[in-house]
């Protein structure tokens, strides 16, 4: 069966972010767009299980986040984040104007280090500022455990971002805090 | 004022506007009390925002073609996919390895079907993937909402496949014989697009219907084949290739592929 122009359009609306969760997850631009690519073709591919009057953006983040666990257990490259390749990509690409390279390189090898169960749920819950009860359904998690996980990577992220891991986190390049 | 100390979750779900009531009061009078606490908290904050401006450009960045592509893409799964090719291409090497080495040895034996062997193959292997599905048997499913929704939802299965296949698809009606269609799906084959229609007893026990538009062959009577659990009966009849594939014996398999020639939507043939 064939998506609707309806359902297409609505999918079309929630690319911006949805590329921008993948980006957040994956890091690497093409890989991420990759992961989005897969996610719009499985959304079409199983547009009709999707209810109208759920949140589509959810429903969409929930494949991502499948999606992005089968890429991991598939493909080893995706789930070695490479914060170097990273921040020459955003560097290349000139980032947030204003905005200090420091901060990004640092804060992009802090977000690198959590662990995928912590950093999901935190980028969920502050980037895409879902509740956490969407953040549960869309990483099929109970809601408590969504509170327990951002509150570790919150504190894991602070923990890396401090320094207080100096040595792991920034290698030769040297530290600067975030605030 | 003295009260209970909110852990680390408690603190950085109020951050995030997920406590309420009087736990908010009491997490804010917490806060307002204790400033290294307040300190803590406020920095989860500044990564929250920091995370927030990190990534925001995104959003601003012009969408690629190739995403908007694919949005309207149509056919996404028949023309090519990651989809198939992440869950299906998998359960299909393994399966089909494994079944088509079974098959081989019964088919290849004469020369007349040799031409047929490769899609009864992929019927058997169709058959194998799906048939034991629980949630997703079929691509489009007849058996939901009221009975004017499944009414409509026939009439598009069958017209769709009709025009992907490019031979009529009739869904055959095996209610006399204790099965109930299921739904159908799209697949590939060789030469384009083919098509599986799953049919459900009140057992649970399905069997599935491979039609595929024929390529050269001619028109053929009924074959059997069973190897392990499965047997099949495949036939040409016209414009179309068909392959009953199920677990059941034989006899069974032989009145259901009676019941469905009888139904052979080939108008030149009634």
């Amino acid at each position: 069966m064939q998506a609707d122009d309806v359902f297409r359009h609505q999918l079309l609306g929630v690319i911006p972010r949805l590329r921008r969760y993948a980006r957040s997850l994956v890091f690497d631009n093409p890989a991420a767009d990759d992961l989005v690519q897969t996610t719009l073709e499985r959304a079409l591919a199983h547009w009709h299980q999707f209810d109208q009057r759920r949140d589509l953006l959810v429903w969409v983040l929930s494949i991502a986040h499948n999606a992005h666990l089968d890429q991991r257990r598939r493909d080893a490259r995706l789930s070695v984040v490479d914060p170097e390749r990273a921040s020459a990509d955003q560097d290349a690409r000139g980032g947030a104007p204003g905005v200090d390279v420091g901060l990004r390189i640092d804060l992009v090898h802090a977000l690198a280090r959590l662990s995928p169960e912590q950093r999901e749920p935190l980028l969920l819950v502050s980037v895409e500022q879902l509740t956490y009860a969407e953040c549960a359904e869309v990483l099929h998690i109970p809601v408590g455990t969504v509170m327990s996980r951002v509150s570790r990577a919150r504190a894991s992220l602070r923990q890396f971002l401090d320094g207080s891991d100096r040595s792991a986190v920034g290698g030769s390049r040297g530290l600067r805090r975030v605030i | 004022m003295t009260t209970e100390r909110p852990d680390d979750a408690q603190l950085s779900a109020w951050l995030d506007g997920e406590v309420e009531g009087s736990d908010c009061a009491r997490i804010q009078a917490w806060l307002q009390e204790h400033p290294e606490d307040a300190a803590r908290v406020r920095l989860w904050a500044a990564d929250r925002d920091a995370l927030r401006a990190r990534f925001s450009s995104v959003l601003d960045e012009p969408m690629p073609e190739s995403l908007t592509q694919t949005a309207w893409r149509r056919g996404v799964r028949a023309n090519r996919g990651h989809w198939w090719q992440g869950v299906a291409a998998v359960a299909l090497l393994g399966v089909g390895v494994a079944i088509g080495a079974l098959w081989r040895g019964g088919v290849a034996r004469e020369p007349a079907v040799a031409a047929t062997q490769g899609w009864t193959q992929r019927a058997a292997v169709a058959h194998a993937v799906y048939a034991p599905e629980e949630r997703h048997p079929v691509e489009v499913s007849v058996r939901e909402g009221d009975s004017a929704r499944q009414r409509e939802q026939e009439q598009h299965l069958s017209r769709w496949l009709t025009r992907r296949l490019a031979v009529p698809v009739k869904l055959f009606d095996l209610r006399n014989e204790g099965f109930e269609l299921v739904g159908g799906r799209l697949l590939p084959d060789a030469n384009g697009p083919s098509a599986q229609l799953m049919y459900q007893d009140a057992m649970g026990q399905r069997v599935t219907v491979y039609l595929r538009k024929a390529a050269q062959e001619a028109s053929a009577a009924f074959r059997y084949d069973r190897k392990g659990d499965l047997g099949m009966f495949y036939w040409v009849d016209g414009p179309c290739g068909y392959a009953l594939v199920g677990p059941q014996p034989r006899e069974r398999l032989l009145a259901l592929a009676e019941a469905i020639a009888k139904q052979d939507p080939d108008p030149a043939k009634r």
